[in-house]
Order: structure tokens, then sequence, then C-alpha cells
């Protein structure tokens, strides 16, 4: 039952091209800035790097768009519960001999599998981009490193995610949602502005916003295949959201992955709460 | 006689609204079961409860021996609903969609495939199980609709409106379809209609307003209880034959140039005819219908 439900909400999304596209507009538009002021960035980070420059911004921002991608496609794949929820189709889910909770755990399972599908396809994407400027392919163990991140990162936003969503009831709220996060999500991420340039109030959201630590942890693991982590002077790490410190302590990786554990499974609870408690309507 | 749905004292309140007020009814097995209603009436909402889609605030229901608000999950399993708005995915094929429905019901690879092969042979959409849904036309739909209520072979299938936005001729085809399943197939069909002709070949009417029930029984008897026979003639001049029939005391309305005397039987028209030769230039004689059955009983149009 969970299997089939999932496989209808995966085959759905894919089947609807709109949807698709508007789940990853957030990372084509960055992708489309930075190559408009792609100049300036690698200029700056030529000190840092030398003739690896190029290299080495693209893949900083190429991280930073992996870890878009796990939040804004993940929330394209839970569009289909608020849109079952206000055509009145859970209606034939619930006269049916399946347990509410199934219905529900399925749209958070396929929300994960669209995530993971689709930023697995940013991935490749990013890397074909990174080559096509003279860059390396990331060797094997940090290709399978992201990808745990990656499959962490979407999981921890689909629980996050779910619990807002799941409080909507109409195709218009959700829209809004969207928007909102697929314009925030640039600048929580630190991408449009290094994390370094913004005021210390915003740093420190951001340092304590989940899915900036997926974003930290992509850019370390592929920043380093450019150059070791250990000789990337502690400033420009610091600015460039690569490494977030509290107190001059650096967040270690193992800070972040408990962090984005933790994250899915408080709101994972949250969300049973919620769901569990929503009176039925028809 | 065999009850299949027993509905006893049933209320349904929403807040402070009391939406369905103590209603009784029963539906024989196998038979074709018409539950009618102005909208607004406590309709959807007393087919809600008997779907397990809502809780009711007091009384009893027992659908095929099982009683609703424990035994929902078997209750599930043996009912079909065709509701109003669609509820299958656009983008999804025919035979797709009824694969994801019919995984809903326990049954084995097999015997989902059987059941898909069945359905799509009984509403006659085999050959056009790859579309997908949204590409087909309403009459389509419907029986694609039908097809994924009747997967899990239920014992009674709920039919909200089923031919609602049809044209005349689906309409007809999709209703042909449905006799064939309760006629044939022995599935007890729970219908409600705007349509009163459809509602004409039932086996037992209910007509619910204001949460209350206000009529039942067959219908003939509906008919014969709260419609009347009509008289329609074509007066040649007007004043006279107005003042015929006062001075006869006998009631009659107008509409338009024709007038309307309500008899009892169609034999009551024969001394009406001679007392009225030669003042008219034309007459029918109309039997009472479901239509002013429903008006009779709920003061109501049912189309609005």
């Amino acid at each position: 039952m969970i299997f089939s439900l999932v496989k209808r909400n995966v085959l759905l999304y894919f089947r609807d091209k709109i949807s698709v596209f508007f789940s990853m507009l957030s990372v084509m538009i960055i992708i489309g800035l930075y190559v408009l002021f792609l100049g300036r960035m690698v200029e700056s980070s030529g000190e840092v790097a030398g003739e690896n420059a190029r290299f080495l911004t693209d893949s900083w921002i190429m991280a930073g768009v992996i870890a878009t991608a796990t939040i804004t496609t993940t929330l394209g794949g839970l569009g289909q519960m608020v849109d079952d929820l206000s055509r009145k189709i859970n209606r034939d889910f619930e006269t049916a001999p399946i347990e509410r909770w199934k219905i529900v755990i399925s749209y958070a399972i396929s929300s994960v599998v669209i995530g993971v599908i689709m930023s697995i396809f940013t991935f490749i994407l990013a890397e074909v981009y990174i080559i096509a400027y003279g860059g390396e392919f990331v060797g094997f163990g940090a290709l399978l490193r992201v990808l745990g991140v990656v499959i962490l990162s979407t999981v921890a936003s689909s629980s996050f995610l779910f619990f807002f969503v799941s409080m909507i009831k109409t195709m218009n709220a959700y829209s809004t949602i969207s928007t909102i996060v697929g314009t925030l999500i640039g600048f929580l991420m630190g991408i449009y502005v290094p994390v370094g340039a913004l005021p210390n109030a915003i740093q420190s959201f951001i340092k304590v916003f989940p899915f900036s630590h997926s974003a930290s942890l992509i850019r370390q693991i592929m920043i380093n295949e450019v150059i070791d982590l250990e000789y990337l002077p502690r400033e420009v790490s610091e600015t460039l959201g690569i490494q977030f410190y509290f107190n001059d302590v650096v967040v270690s990786q193992l800070t972040s992955i408990m962090f984005l554990v933790g994250t899915a499974l408080i709101f994972f609870g949250l969300s049973v709460i919620i769901t569990t408690k929503r009176k039925r309507e028809v | 006689m065999d009850k299949i749905i027993d509905v006893l004292n049933l209320h349904k309140s929403y807040g402070e609204v009391h939406a369905v007020k103590g209603i009784d009814f029963y539906v024989e097995k196998g038979k074709l079961f018409a539950f009618l209603g102005p909208n607004g009436a406590g309709k959807s909402t007393t087919i809600n409860v008997i779907c397990t889609l809502l809780s009711y605030s007091e009384g009893e229901v027992i659908v095929d021996g099982l009683k609703l608000g424990i035994d929902d999950a078997l209750i599930r399993q043996r009912i079909g609903i065709v509701f109003q708005d669609s509820v299958l995915d656009n983008l999804l094929t025919i035979e797709e969609n009824l694969r994801i429905r019919g995984s809903f019901y326990g049954l084995s690879p097999n015997e989902l495939d059987t059941a898909i092969e069945n359905a799509l042979i009984v509403t006659d959409i085999k050959e056009i199980k790859n579309r997908r849904y949204g590409q087909l036309s309403g009459g389509q739909r419907r029986r694609v609709d039908i097809a994924r209520a009747l997967l899990h072979n239920p014992k009674i299938l709920f039919l909200d409106e089923p031919t609602t936005g049809l044209d005349p001729q689906t309409r007809k085809s999709v209703w042909r379809m449905i006799e064939n399943l309760y006629i044939n197939h022995g599935v007890t069909v729970f219908l409600t209609t705007h349509y009163m002709e459809e509602a004409a070949k039932a086996d037992y009417v209910v007509v619910i307003d204001n949460g209350e029930i206000v009529a039942k029984g067959t219908p003939i008897e509906l008919k014969e209880k709260y419609s009347t026979d009509s008289l329609q003639i074509k007066p040649i001049d007007k004043k006279k034959v107005t003042q015929l029939l006062i001075d006869n005391k006998v009631a009659f309305t107008e509409i338009s140039d024709l007038m309307i005397i309500p008899i009892d039987s169609t034999m009551d028209s024969i001394p009406l005819l001679k007392l009225l030769d030669q003042q008219i230039s034309a007459f029918q004689v109309l039997n009472g219908t479901m239509d002013d059955a429903f008006i009779g009983i709920t003061g109501k149009e049912m189309r609005e």
C-alpha cells in the first residue's frame, strides 16, 4: 500500500513538468546569477587557490546549489499532499481499508525520493559544469560523502517542511510558501551574499538554521577536492560559509550531521502530533 | 427481506448546526435505492457518514451486519464509492489509476490483475486503458470512476449523482451500465441523483429535507401520494370556459393559453371533456411524474 502510494506521488510529480520546473527554479536562478557575476568572484578567490581559482569558486557555488536543491525539490514533492487535500482526493483513500498513517507517511517518503533524485540530478549537472570549466570530477570517496549528505539533508528537510505543509489546505497557500522558501533559501544558504558579508545577527541566525549546515558540509567535501581544507585560511572558510565557528571553536562535521539528524527527528515528532490531532474533515 | 444498510435514529451536528435530525431508513440487498433531497438537505452528510468519512453524533448504522464506527475497516472493504467530483489522477493512465487504488484492498498481484481486468470489461473501457484519465471525455471518466469503485467487488455501490454534467446520450449509456450492475451482478446500489427519471427506476426512494426524512416508498407509491394527474386543455374562448368551470366547481390553473385541471385519475377526464365539448381546440391527459412528486414533497425544484 505504502509502496504504491509512494509510486503514485513520484509518478505524478515527474509527469507534471511545470512542478518539476518550479521546484528547480531557485537552483536555476542561482546558477544564472553566478554566471552573470562570475568574474568578480573568481578574481577574489585567486589569491587563495592560485590557478585553481575557477575550480574553487565553481565547487563553492555548486555545493550551495546542491544543498538548495535538497530543500526546494523536496518541497515540490510535498505539493501532492496539498493538491490531494484541496481537490478532496483524500476521500478516496480515507474510504478505503488503509490506515491513515500509511497515507501520511507515503507523502513524506515520496518527497524524500523526489528530493534525492532531483538533488542527485543537480549534483550531476554541477559536476558537468565544473568539469566543463577545467575542474575535476570529485573522487569516489567524496562522491559517496556528498550523496550521504544529500540524503540526510533531504530527509531532514522533508521532515521540517512536512510540519508546515501539513497545516496548509489550499494550493494558493502552498504556492506562497514555495515562493518564500525559493526566495529566502539563497540568502539562508549564504549563496547570494557570502555569510561573512552579512550583519552579525543574521550570521548567527544562519549558523543555527539547520540547512546551512547541509551547505557547509557539501562545501567542505567538494572544496577539499580542490585544496586541502587545512590550508584554507580560517577567514576565507568562515566568510564563505565553508566552516562555521562558535566563539572561535570550529563546528565539526559530526556536529553538523547531528544537527541535521536532530532536526529530522524533532520535526518528525511534531508532524506526527499535528497530523494525528487534526480533525477529520470532508 | 434482507437489509444491507440499516440506519436508526441517525443524528449529525456540526457545532450548532443540526444537519441530520434523527433519520431512520434501510436499504434492501441487491436493490436500487434512491436517496433524494434538495441541496443542503443533509443528503451528502448522511452519505458521508455511511461511507465512513464522517463520524456521527447519535444513533446507529449497520452496514452488511457491521456496526459503523466500530468495524469501519471491514465496512470499507465492502463498499465502493463513486464521488460526485472525480478522485482519480489526471496525469496517470486508466490502468495506473486502477492499479494504485486497487492496491488498497490487500489483493495478491494475481487477484489485482483479475480485478482490474473485470472492472475494465464491466465498464467497457478496456480499449482505452492506456490513455491518461485527464484526456478522457466526461462519460469515459465516469466509467473509470465506476471501474475504480468496483475493483474490490463491493457489496454496496454508492453513486453520488453519477450522471450529473453528462450529455443526454452519455447519461443514458452510463445509466444502462449501472442498471446492468445491480440486475446482473447483484450489487446493491445506493444512488443520489438530480434526474427524476432515474429515481423513477429505483426499487425504493427516500426523500430527505432539512435533515429529516419527508417521504419514503416505491416510486409508484410516491407518485400516487404526492403527484396528481391532470387534464390540459386549450380553450377556444377562454372566458366562456372559465365561467363553465367555475359554475361546475372545477379547480384549475392557467399557464399561458392552456388551462390545467388536476384530476384523481385519468378516467376522471371523460366527464370533463364531455362538459367542455365544442369549447376546446386541444387536450392532453398527463400522468403525475416523479418530478411532480418531488416538488409536492419538498416544495422545491430538484434542479437549481
